[in-house]
């Protein structure tokens, strides 16, 4: 049983004085949410010191503009924080910054974490033309159900790993009919029950409802079932490949706002990945053609086998392809394949190695038959 | 002439024909592969799913039975499929390249600064109608591409992209070899030379430039002064809703930092680009500095910064081609912004980008006695 | 290709310059017969062997690549084949995971002096390669 607080407040209100107390108390510097940073209504990630600022927080909307894992990399990557920062982040992307920790790219320290058991999110461009507003009272009438709202990425579709591992506060969403009226948050580590000092409420002991989130976990078991069949039955072949990718324009974007690709220069933007003219012309007399410029097919086969191992499944490349390639559902099925060869649960325990970098004496006999 | 014009072409090669554009410039293709003028093309080419086009460099004729020179949309921006083969030094094929005007100016652009060897390319222009946003093409691929074909015969640009339909540079010849559509009597085309190596190629063809070609350049003409009018009023349109700290805020609120505008431009080939590299990279102390200051920091920072970044690098060579735009995730009207402040920067040096191999790009050089108006301005 | 044409595969093999590259050098010193399928590559290591090779090497055309490396505790540099092994098992569960086939791959523990078995696997593999085919990769232009 996990230490909680309930408190008697409707979430949105609760979580926002309770943000602005952590920040009254000085427990923390600095409070790492989403935010509207408008009037029409645009959100972002933002870093707020001052508690009347996160009026227009909303921690838990349902969008993500960019993997805040990658942002939390950013924010220590030339060193940890020295002052005590809180992140409203959801479960995919703090899995993602934990991956990021294991390549050292960035530190937990000072760095509380506050996540939820997650509905899901929208697609990006539902953000351009006002329609999630529109869609809000459904998506959280069915995260209240503990049902999947039509239209959330496919990602978040068929998504299992929903509630997160290494937050220091997780808040209870999933199938919570009264959210409306009261919200519990568990305390999974001293810090979080740091933070829960500041805020009046009723401390209880208390897991999260196994029952109704097993059953939510079987619903996105089924949905991502049928995306993986889907998907498998496009892609028979080298043609089948090309099929799907053929339309790749080559922009990088899936690589640009992925958590685990980090380097500083991709391998597929590096003198390696550079064709000479006489590259071209002998592919050109081995084939009678070559698309130009080549690669399309080693970059995306390329990344797979680079990030396969860590993807966390969170979608922001479906979003970003200008060409709308279903991007996610292949680095999901791919990734948890090779992930399942080494037992390996990506962001789950920061102190596990990743499978690539370490190796057992005595093990995949099957090599040599 | 038009200013945007170098040099006026006064003499071509009118050709009878009996095919629509695409299948002429292909025979013109397959013609100059029969009589060895050429040992490869680089032409668009339908991929397979059907569903997009490709650049590819083909050899095999036989591939030339899916080529769409005036495909419906632009997936890779021409210069950069040039700059791909050749950014390593010159191949030793004879390569005839057919892309749209925006795309041979920018592969100029890109050869005054070392990133092609032009060597053994003949660029191709031709009158270009535009192309297609490619998320309206995508929605049924089938269907666009009839819708494309029609507007391009009832010259309808309303389906075009945002910065196409405002482009007065649609026939700019500034390749080796242009094919002129417009003016031309039905059942026929215009070739014109603008270089020595065009003038060779018509020459091995046997294709003499003796015909007057002054229908199209009137109706080019004509097309420019009407094209130019539509230009200056959408970019005063624009100034007035985007400009101004407030505006361009509001108009950058949604960008999520993806950089794919920068990645799919032609003009932004530097390997690392300053806004990924080290320089924008700040420390937490740094971060909540600037959070403090204004009490609320959007995370990541500077998004203004690389979008004004990168007008301020690329706009003197900014040829209005709109494959940022296409590449935006949220929709922004990058390459119209973009394009109005290029037009201006450009305009204060005189300078048209890829109009010339020989005019060196403005930064690159000065006058001693230059810009004047510049220094302690009120 | 003409319909009876025989198909000889084209096999990259990357030998360990250590033990299999010379049991390798064994097998011919020996005068083992075995398929000239196969074009080798030396490099000091088998986990010198990044998986973008093998995907360079198959989208190229090879119809089948031959990692092979020490046995396992006998590196020469200690570690190297285990994480090869792991490599391995990633690139080759991605590949089948993708729709492509992954037995146009293989892992083999080849010591300095296993002539013999240099020649017994280079047999089978190029058997099996002949069985699955020749690689499509080959004629594909939109690569």
């Amino acid at each position: 049983m996990t230490k909680a607080l309930k408190i008697n407040k409707n979430i949105e209100q609760g979580i926002l004085e309770f943000l602005k107390l952590l920040l009254k108390n000085g427990k923390v510097k600095g409070v790492f949410t989403l935010k509207k940073i408008n009037d029409e209504g645009s959100i972002a990630y933002s870093l707020i010191t001052e508690p009347e600022e996160l009026n227009n927080a909303v921690p838990f909307y349902p969008l993500m503009p960019v993997n805040a894992g990658k942002l939390l990399s950013r924010f220590t990557l030339k060193g940890s924080t020295k002052e005590p920062v809180v992140a409203v982040v959801k479960p995919c992307e703090l899995r993602g910054f934990v991956e990021l920790i294991k390549r050292e790219q960035g530190s937990l320290e000072n760095l509380f974490i506050i996540s939820s058991t997650c509905g899901g999110v929208y697609p990006t461009n539902m953000a351009v033309d006002g329609t999630i507003e529109k869609n809000l009272s459904k998506y959280w009438d069915a995260v209240k159900k503990a049902e999947i709202p039509a239209e959330i990425r496919p990602a978040c579709k068929g998504c299992v790993e929903f509630i997160p591992y290494t937050a220091d506060i997780t808040v209870d969403l999933i199938g919570k009919k009264d959210i409306d009226k009261q919200f519990t948050m568990l305390l999974n580590t001293k810090k979080g029950e740091e933070l829960a000092e500041v805020i009046k409420g009723e401390f209880l002991e208390k897991d999260l409802d196994k029952e109704t989130l097993d059953k939510f976990r079987d619903k996105r078991k089924a949905e991502e079932k049928k995306l993986f069949e889907k998907i498998d039955s496009e892609m028979k072949g080298i043609s089948g490949l090309v099929d799907i990718f053929g339309k790749c324009i080559g922009c990088h974007g899936c690589m640009r706002v992925c958590p685990i690709c980090y380097c500083k220069l991709c391998e597929f933007e590096s003198p390696d990945s550079e064709y000479s003219p006489s590259s071209y012309e002998s592919e050109v007399k081995k084939r009678g053609g070559v698309r130009v410029p080549q690669g399309v097919l080693y970059y995306q086969l390329g990344r797979l086998t680079h990030v396969g191992i860590s993807c966390v499944g969170c979608g922001a490349c479906d979003d970003v392809c200008p060409v709308d390639i279903p991007l996610a559902t292949i680095f999901k099925k791919v990734g948890e394949s090779v992930q399942k060869m080494f037992n390996y649960i990506p962001g789950k325990d920061v102190d596990e190695p990743l499978p690539l970098v370490t190796f057992e004496k005595e093990e995949f006999s099957e090599v040599e038959k | 002439m038009s200013k945007v014009e170098g040099t006026p072409i006064t003499k071509g090669a009118i050709i009878s024909t009996k095919l629509n554009t695409n299948e002429s410039i292909i025979e013109f293709l397959k013609k100059a592969m029969d009589k060895k003028v050429f040992d490869a093309v680089l032409v668009p080419v339908r991929v397979p799913a059907g569903d997009s086009f490709a650049y590819v460099l083909i050899e095999d004729k036989s591939l030339l039975k899916d080529a769409a020179p005036l495909s419906p949309i632009m997936s890779v921006q021409g210069a950069k499929a040039i700059s791909g083969m050749t950014k390593l030094g010159k191949g030793n094929m004879k390569i005839g390249a057919v892309m749209r005007p925006c795309e041979i100016r920018a592969t100029v652009e890109l050869t005054k600064i070392n990133q092609t060897n032009l060597e053994n390319i003949t660029l191709i222009s031709m009158d270009c109608p535009g192309v297609m946003p490619i998320s309206d093409f995508l929605k049924d691929p089938e269907k666009s591409m009839k819708i494309y074909e029609d507007a391009v015969k009832r010259s309808d640009d309303k389906i075009m992209r945002p910065v196409c339909q405002i482009c007065d540079k649609s026939s700019m010849v500034s390749g080796d070899l242009h094919i002129g559509t417009l003016g031309a009597k039905k059942g026929t085309f215009f070739i014109v030379s603008n270089s020595q190596k065009g003038n060779e190629v018509m020459n091995k063809l046997g294709i003499e430039l003796k015909d007057n070609v002054d229908d199209w350049r009137n109706k080019v003409q004509d097309v420019f002064e009407e094209k130019h009018k539509k230009r200056e009023k959408s970019h005063k349109d624009l100034k007035a809703k985007t400009t101004g700290l407030d505006n361009l805020i509001n108009t950058f609120s949604k960008c999520i930092n993806c950089h794919n505008c920068m990645k799919v431009c032609p003009i932004c080939y530097c390997r690392l680009c300053y806004f990924d590299s080290d320089k924008v990279k700040h420390t937490s102390e740094d971060y909540l500095d600037q959070a403090e200051r204004k009490g609320s920091i959007r995370f990541l920072p500077d998004t203004l910064l690389f979008h004004m970044g990168r007008m301020m690098h690329m706009s003197l060579s900014c040829v209005s081609c709109g494959s940022c735009e296409d590449a935006c995730p949220m929709s922004i009207p990058v390459a119209q912004i973009f394009s109005m402040v290029a037009d201006e920067t450009q305009d204060l040096f005189d300078y048209v980008s890829g109009r010339s191999l020989d005019e060196p790009i403005p930064l690159v050089g000065y006058k001693e006695d230059e810009l004047h108006e510049m220094e302690d301005a009120k | 290709m003409k319909k009876d044409e025989e198909f000889n595969p084209k096999i990259l093999a990357f030998l360990c310059n250590w033990c299999s590259y010379a049991g390798a050098d064994i097998a011919g010193t020996s005068r083992l017969q075995y398929p000239p399928a196969i074009l080798p590559i030396r490099v000091m290591c088998s986990s010198r062997v990044d998986p973008l090779f093998i995907l360079r090497a198959y989208l190229g055309g090879a119809d089948g690549v031959l990692v092979a490396g020490c046995h396992p505790g006998d590196c020469h540099y200690q570690e190297g084949n285990y994480y090869t092994r792991r490599r391995f098992m990633m690139l080759k569960k991605v590949v089948e995971e993708v729709g492509l086939e992954p037995n146009r791959f293989r892992l083999s523990w080849v010591s300095a002096s296993e002539g013999q078995k240099y020649a017994k696997v280079a047999t089978e593999f190029t058997g099996k390669i002949k069985e699955v085919g020749k690689n499509p990769a080959i004629n594909e232009i939109f690569l």
